[in-house]
């Protein structure tokens, strides 16, 4: 028939009558469905490359991306199955483990220090007022003048020392002049004894902080509430700015109009101040009403946190206006299409022709901005946790967690460096992956 | 030209209005009052102290109060933090400190981010290049106060022999400005670092740099007179926003380098329910950062007369 077809003098009106007349002489089984071999041989020589299986071939290739995805996926492993595996939970003080680094002394060593301890000193700990006057001596041997501050705390350290013959102030003298090495991981002693009488105890990796809490479980429930942080905030910011984004594109005209004289108000408010205050206003309220009755709302509020949601509505009400001039902006361009004219010929009607024309063709753009919000909202997150207005106690995040280790940061440096580094590991990662997905959905803006 | 201008300055003002009025009502919405101290005061104490600064009336009626107040220039008296005192006092006392550090931060920002951007983008490929980028990677990755609280501990004593600056900052000596601009600035220059590589290569593959070339001109005088130029005009539009948020103050570099700043005193005076001090503040910042936006939109048109500012600026 095609053959026939081709026949036809180009241009002509003219009914082809042979090939009408052909019709007649069809075979009789060219209406049955067609049997599988022939079906075989219709189908091409190469599997068809779908959209998404053609982005991940890209991203495949990309081996920053592929690195960085191994590393998020390992710290999400880290924070969401960590907590079940450690035995401790991220608030439970464990006795006698307050300030204990992640390395120890095995009892024996730890006899041997105490026992040179007394021998070198004569007596085991330093008294408050001796405390002070060595360091006001080795202050004036450096040419500064002690501060009351200072001498207050040292007074209070020698305190809290008195009495516990293993914490002294010359134990790293005593540990290198013996040349005792220590092992990796924090136990209490009462813990080091237990091991001894053979049961096995999980150690304290990363050592505990000053109320004796475990600070890897600590570290995993900090990572967890920014990833978690991350991802809402992300899925807030696509529902609110895809929808505004594509109703204020479609729509055009004075809706349009109206709608981004808002967002450009929006746009132009200081974000920073906003969450700050955002941050630590909706969080009383938000208690306050948690506390207020029982009814299933409060009981929503109670199960997410008050702290939690706070965030979630400082990053909904402030953060989708990018994402909604982005869609709008593909919105106005793809509208012009034919197949959108088609559509609303064939009597689709608005909404139908946004959610199954409209956004699937701007998918690859959507995916990577919205990727993109998450390593920004958890750089947010942890800028609020940090000033003291994100998470309060006893939950943590990976923020506020660095500003605890403030207050100690020339004795326990690593209280900062643990959480500060999986922080900024965790961005990393996900920006570098974002940057790899942006290449591999959207393989025009590569250059 | 007068037509957008005149637009702007509108939209700049609507927006103050709307950062005026959710600050006052989010403020108001937090349970508790200012009076909240150690012991609390008796309730015929509460209402005269309310009484007296006006905390009694309705909501829409102080908001009114302040707005009029307002137009005088009159931001109130902080009623907890520095009992009495006029908060435009307060404010033009620590706008100073924030504001010098803030622009020495973003000076060194720009003074190397943009020369480290157009290398990156001239020796693009090669292993310079690839260093500047992970370099910025982890820089733009880093929150600033993690940079600020490793700056702090190397440098003031936790890394014996590192100890060259003052771990309480001390206004009028120059080692105490160091570390703060240091860490203020980092994230800046790395952005910008990166948003300059970007503009320079795609100016780089214009034509009309192929017609500088063909004509013979110097490598030095096609990078800086001709694709710089045009490079400049993405950068500027990060610039704005970002030049007026450093000059207020980095809230958390103020706060780890114990800097009596601005941005220090926005955060204490929210967590103390100082009413006038957290409105005076916010509504300066605000007023600051919009008006700089707003210098910026305009500067546009003299950076490149191409964009049509009447037509939405794009």
């Amino acid at each position: 028939m095609a053959e026939k077809k081709m026949k036809r003098p180009i241009g002509s009106l003219r009914p082809d009558v042979d090939d009408i007349l052909s019709w007649n002489d069809l075979p009789e089984n060219a209406f049955e469905p067609a049997s599988t071999e022939e079906k075989e041989s219709f189908i091409q020589d190469r599997e068809s490359v779908s959209y998404w299986k053609d982005a991940w071939r890209r991203l495949k290739k990309n081996k920053v991306a592929m690195v960085a995805m191994v590393i998020v996926i390992l710290i999400g492993l880290f924070a969401f199955v960590g907590p079940f595996i450690v035995p401790y939970s991220y608030d439970q003080v464990i006795s006698g483990a307050n300030n204990i680094h992640p390395w120890h002394y095995s009892l024996e060593d730890q006899a041997k220090i105490s026992a040179y301890i007394e021998e070198h000193t004569g007596t085991a700990n330093l008294s408050p007022d001796e405390a002070v006057a060595q360091a006001e001596a080795e202050a004036a041997a450096r040419g500064e003048t002690l501060s009351a501050v200072d001498a207050a705390k040292i007074r209070a350290a020698a305190k809290a020392n008195q009495g516990k013959g293993e914490e002294n102030v010359t134990q790293d003298d005593a540990v290198k002049a013996l040349g005792i090495k220590a092992k990796p991981f924090g136990y209490t002693n009462a813990e080091l004894e237990r091991m001894a009488a053979g049961e096995s105890v999980f150690p304290h990796v990363f050592g505990c902080d000053t109320q004796g809490r475990d600070i890897m479980v600590r570290t995993m429930i900090g990572a967890r509430v920014s990833m978690i942080v991350g991802i809402c905030c992300a899925v807030i910011v696509l529902v609110i700015g895809a929808l505004y984004g594509s109703i204020s594109g479609y729509c055009g005209g004075k809706v349009d109009a109206v709608m981004q004289r808002i967002v450009e108000v929006i746009y132009t408010i200081p974000e920073v101040l906003v969450i700050l205050l955002m941050g630590s206003t909706l969080k009383p309220i938000l208690e306050e009403f948690q506390n207020s009755g029982d009814g299933p709302l409060q009981n929503l509020v109670t199960l997410l946190g008050a702290n939690l949601i706070s965030i979630f509505l400082t990053f909904g009400l402030l953060y989708w206006v990018t994402m909604s001039r982005l869609i709008r902006g593909q919105i106005l361009q793809l509208k012009q299409q034919e197949y959108v004219t088609a559509a609303r010929a064939l009597g689709a009607e608005g909404g139908r022709i946004i959610k199954r024309h409209l956004l699937p063709n701007c998918i690859g753009q959507i995916v990577t901005t919205t990727f993109l919000q998450i390593p920004s909202a958890i750089f947010t997150e942890s800028f609020l946790s940090f000033l003291g207005m994100g998470v309060s106690a006893p939950m943590t995040s990976l923020g506020s967690m660095c500003s605890d280790a403030l207050g100690g940061l020339n004795t326990y440096p690593y209280r900062l460096f643990i959480p500060a580094a999986i922080l900024s590991l965790m961005i990393l990662c996900l920006n570098l992956f974002g940057d790899g997905l942006r290449d591999a959905l959207d393989p025009r803006l590569k250059k | 030209m007068t037509k957008y201008v005149l637009k702007r300055v509108l939209m700049a003002v609507i927006t103050l209005f709307v950062v005026i009025c959710l600050t006052f009502f989010l403020m108001n919405a937090v349970p508790g009052t200012p009076w909240l101290s150690e012991k609390t005061p008796s309730e015929a104490t509460i209402a005269a102290l309310n009484e007296k600064y006006g905390l009694d009336k309705p909501l829409i009626v102080q908001l009114g109060k302040y707005l009029e107040n307002l137009a005088h220039l009159d931001f109130g008296n902080s009623i907890k933090m520095q009992k009495d005192r006029p908060v435009l006092e307060i404010i033009l006392t620590m706008f100073p400190i924030s504001a010098s550090i803030g622009a020495i931060a973003i000076l060194w920002a720009i003074l190397v981010g943009v020369p480290l951007g157009c290398l990156a983008a001239y020796r693009r490929g090669t292993w310079v290049d690839s260093l500047l980028r992970v370099i910025c990677t982890i820089g733009i990755s880093m929150p600033g106060f993690v940079i600020a609280t490793m700056l702090l501990h190397a440098f003031t004593g936790g890394i014996e022999g590192l100890k060259f600056f003052p771990t309480i900052f001390q206004q009028g000596t120059a080692k105490s400005y160091v570390l703060p601009c240091l860490a203020l600035g980092f994230y800046p220059m790395c952005y910008l670092s990166r948003q300059t590589r970007t503009a320079m290569l795609d100016a780089i593959n214009q034509e009309y740099i192929k017609t500088a070339r063909a004509k013979g001109l110097r490598n030095k005088t096609i990078i800086f007179k001709h694709a710089l130029r045009n490079a400049l005009i993405p950068v500027i539009t990060y610039l704005g926003p970002q030049i007026a948020f450093t000059l207020c103050g980095g809230f958390v570099v103020e706060t780890v380098f114990t800097i009596p700043g601005l941005g220090r005193y926005f955060v204490s005076s929210i967590s103390n329910r100082d009413y006038p001090l957290i409105m005076g503040t916010t509504i300066f910042l605000a007023a600051f950062i919009i008006v700089m936006n707003l210098i910026v939109d305009l500067l546009y048109k003299l950076v490149d007369p191409r964009i049509n500012l009447a037509k939405g600026g794009e």
